[in-house]
């Protein structure tokens, strides 16, 4: 087992990030679990550290900064704007590679400045990779839901659908059968002959009695888990659903977006060129994409060393914006995995919408890529 | 080299395993009294018997210290990661059929596939405040089965270890992934099996851990050869 302790280059990341005006924070290496397996799903159970305190909370070794850093931030009821940065010890489970690692990161709070905001998050991380890595040529990916999801509600599908495709960013698999499902109307058969009549003549009072009544007959509580009314406007959503479908041109377009994968120097061209061709009306995230290209030229990125890929995304329902990864070039480990969360501080209980955006830097890699230098 | 079989030590299962084992010209003697849990094969020297629960039984296969084992497919699997390079399944014996299956209130008459469930998962947490849950005893199959199979990543498990058929009437759980061979208790629960919601088709096999010594044992080859035969 190799010998782990802080990397030789931490002194060096941590002026790095004083010089980009950010606030070191440290956060407790024992966390409570809660808010890991909510924010990110059983999956992750496998792949943390947990135990159980004596009064039978669980507890686990921190896997990751960002969400203690967050919780962190809505406990001491700080104001925003604020940059935060962290460099210290992570604990996971995995098949490959030690089980405690360092990580560093920044985390910015609070700018509702959007591009400007994104192009910082990939700058900064850019920059700190050259101050370790220095002379190394790196390659940044790029995605972006909020195009995704323009498209998607350019289709015309009913919302529904769109949130299932939005849902499904990021998981090829998962997708491309939601894609194949588009092509034809599903037949929706199997409801209650009362239940269909009831649809059918669009009672929804009597359809919400009737769900209501048949809890209660079989013993269950109505306030529990789903209640009746929630039932049966999902009844209705899934007809409608059911009865979606998209033409072979607007399938066609699906998926020819989710197939683009350019140079952030052609990006906006193509992605115009894209919008006319299939005569989508996507102005306002073209506009957007536009602004954090600019954004990303004013705050010095190299737009050659960037890459969008249409289809990058990551499944978990806090991710709104960008998201990126930065590989040396030619190289295939991730060094620094970063994207905007715009959805999480609400979703760890912070009363007001904060914007948020940051990176996360797997330490041990660089370290190998900077030893592969040698 | 001695060669360990791990049977199950009691009720319906340890007389069919039996059977089979006799049929395939394996007879299990106790050694002993009847209670004992060590047995033998009559006529096969090197081999012994261990009598311990099913759920033991895989995780002693799991850890390498039987040979063999006759369990369900479905503890075994849930048991360990990596099962098909840790384990041979070498029978499948015709008993202790039952399903791994996903089951929902019937009431949910919106909800039919996983493909139902990952939107009501979806906007669980906006309309409850809290993920989906889902009581269980089988955390990893039911990981498989929704986060990789159908790339639903946003529920919560619960444990359960026993009468997790009752846990959504009793308000601790939305859902239930659990064991059913007829259906008849989910049935009395007012609970469905979804369409795709077949996790797994279990039935009693007989599971070889994996070890090199294995190689070219007679003892082994026999004893894979003789319950083939025999089911």
């Amino acid at each position: 087992m190799p010998l782990i302790d802080m990397p030789d280059f931490a002194d060096d990341l941590l002026s790095l990030f004083r010089e980009l005006k950010t606030e070191r924070v440290d956060t407790p290496v024992i966390q409570p679990a809660e808010p890991f397996l909510d924010m990110a799903g059983e999956d992750l159970r496998r792949r943390i550290f947990l135990t159980e305190s004596e009064t039978g909370v669980s507890l686990c070794l921190r896997p990751e900064f960002t969400i203690p850093v967050c919780l962190r931030h809505i406990e001491s009821a700080t104001g925003t704007p604020k940059r935060y940065a962290y460099l210290g010890q992570v604990f996971r489970q995995r098949r490959g590679g030690a089980n405690e690692f360092y990580q560093a990161g920044i985390e910015d709070l609070g700018d509702k400045d959007v591009a400007s905001a994104d192009a910082r998050a990939v700058a900064d991380a850019l920059a700190c990779l050259q101050k370790v890595l220095p002379a190394r040529a790196f390659a940044v990916t790029i995605g972006d839901q909020a195009v995704f999801e323009a498209v998607v509600a350019a289709l015309g599908l009913p919302t529904g659908w769109q949130r299932r495709l939005v849902r499904a960013f990021g998981q090829t698999d998962v997708l491309e059968a939601m894609i194949a499902r588009l092509a034809r109307p599903e037949a929706m058969a199997g409801l209650p002959a009362e239940v269909e009549a009831l649809l059918e003549a669009g009672d929804d009072a009597a359809l919400v009695a009737h769900v209501s009544a048949e809890m209660e007959r079989t013993g269950y509580l109505t306030n529990a888990s789903r209640a009746p009314d929630e039932i049966v406007r999902r009844l209705k959503e899934k007809r409608v659903l059911a009865g979606a479908s998209l033409d072979a041109t607007k399938l066609d377009a699906l998926k020819e977006f989710l197939s683009l994968n350019v140079s952030l120097r052609y990006a906006p061209g193509v992605l115009a060129d894209f919008a006319k061709a299939a005569n989508l009306p996507l102005e306002a995230a073209i506009a957007g994409f536009d602004a954090r290209v600019a954004a990303f030229a004013n705050a010095g990125a190299s737009l050659a060393d960037i890459t969008w890929r249409a289809a990058f995304g990551r499944p978990l329902d806090y991710y709104t914006g960008l998201v990126f990864e930065i590989t040396e070039r030619g190289g295939h480990d991730v060094l620094i995995g970063g994207g905007r969360f715009d959805r999480m501080m609400t979703l760890l209980g912070a009363k007001d919408h904060i914007p948020a955006v940051g990176f996360s830097m797997w330490l041990d890699r660089i370290e190998k890529a900077k030893e592969a230098q040698r | 080299m001695t060669i360990t079989i791990a049977v199950p030590s009691k009720g319906r299962i340890k007389e069919d395993a039996a059977a089979v084992f006799e049929r395939a010209g394996l007879t299990m003697v106790s050694v002993g009294n009847d209670r004992s849990y060590r047995g033998r094969i009559e006529g096969l020297d090197g081999v012994e018997v261990a009598y311990l629960s099913a759920s033991e039984i895989a995780r002693e296969l799991a850890s390498g210290t039987v040979d063999f084992g006759v369990t369900g497919e479905d503890l075994v699997r849930e048991g360990m990661a990596d099962v098909d390079a840790r384990v041979e399944f070498c029978a499948r014996l015709g008993f202790g059929g039952a399903d791994v299956v996903v089951a929902v209130p019937e009431i949910w008459l919106d909800v039919e596939t996983m493909a139902d469930l990952g939107d009501v998962a979806a906007e669980f947490r906006a309309r409850h405040g809290r993920r989906l849950a889902i009581a269980t005893k089988y955390w990893r199959l039911t990981q498989q089965h929704f986060s990789s199979q159908h790339g639903i990543q946003l529920y919560r498990i619960v444990e359960s270890l026993g009468a997790t058929e009752g846990a959504p009437a009793a308000g601790q759980a939305d859902i239930i992934v659990d064991i059913t061979s007829t259906g008849s208790t989910l049935k009395a629960n007012h609970l469905k099996v979804l369409r795709d919601g077949i996790i797994l088709k279990s039935e009693a096999c007989l599971v070889r851990a994996r070890k090199p010594e294995h190689e070219g044992d007679m003892n082994v080859a026999k004893i894979i050869e003789a319950v083939r035969g025999a089911v």
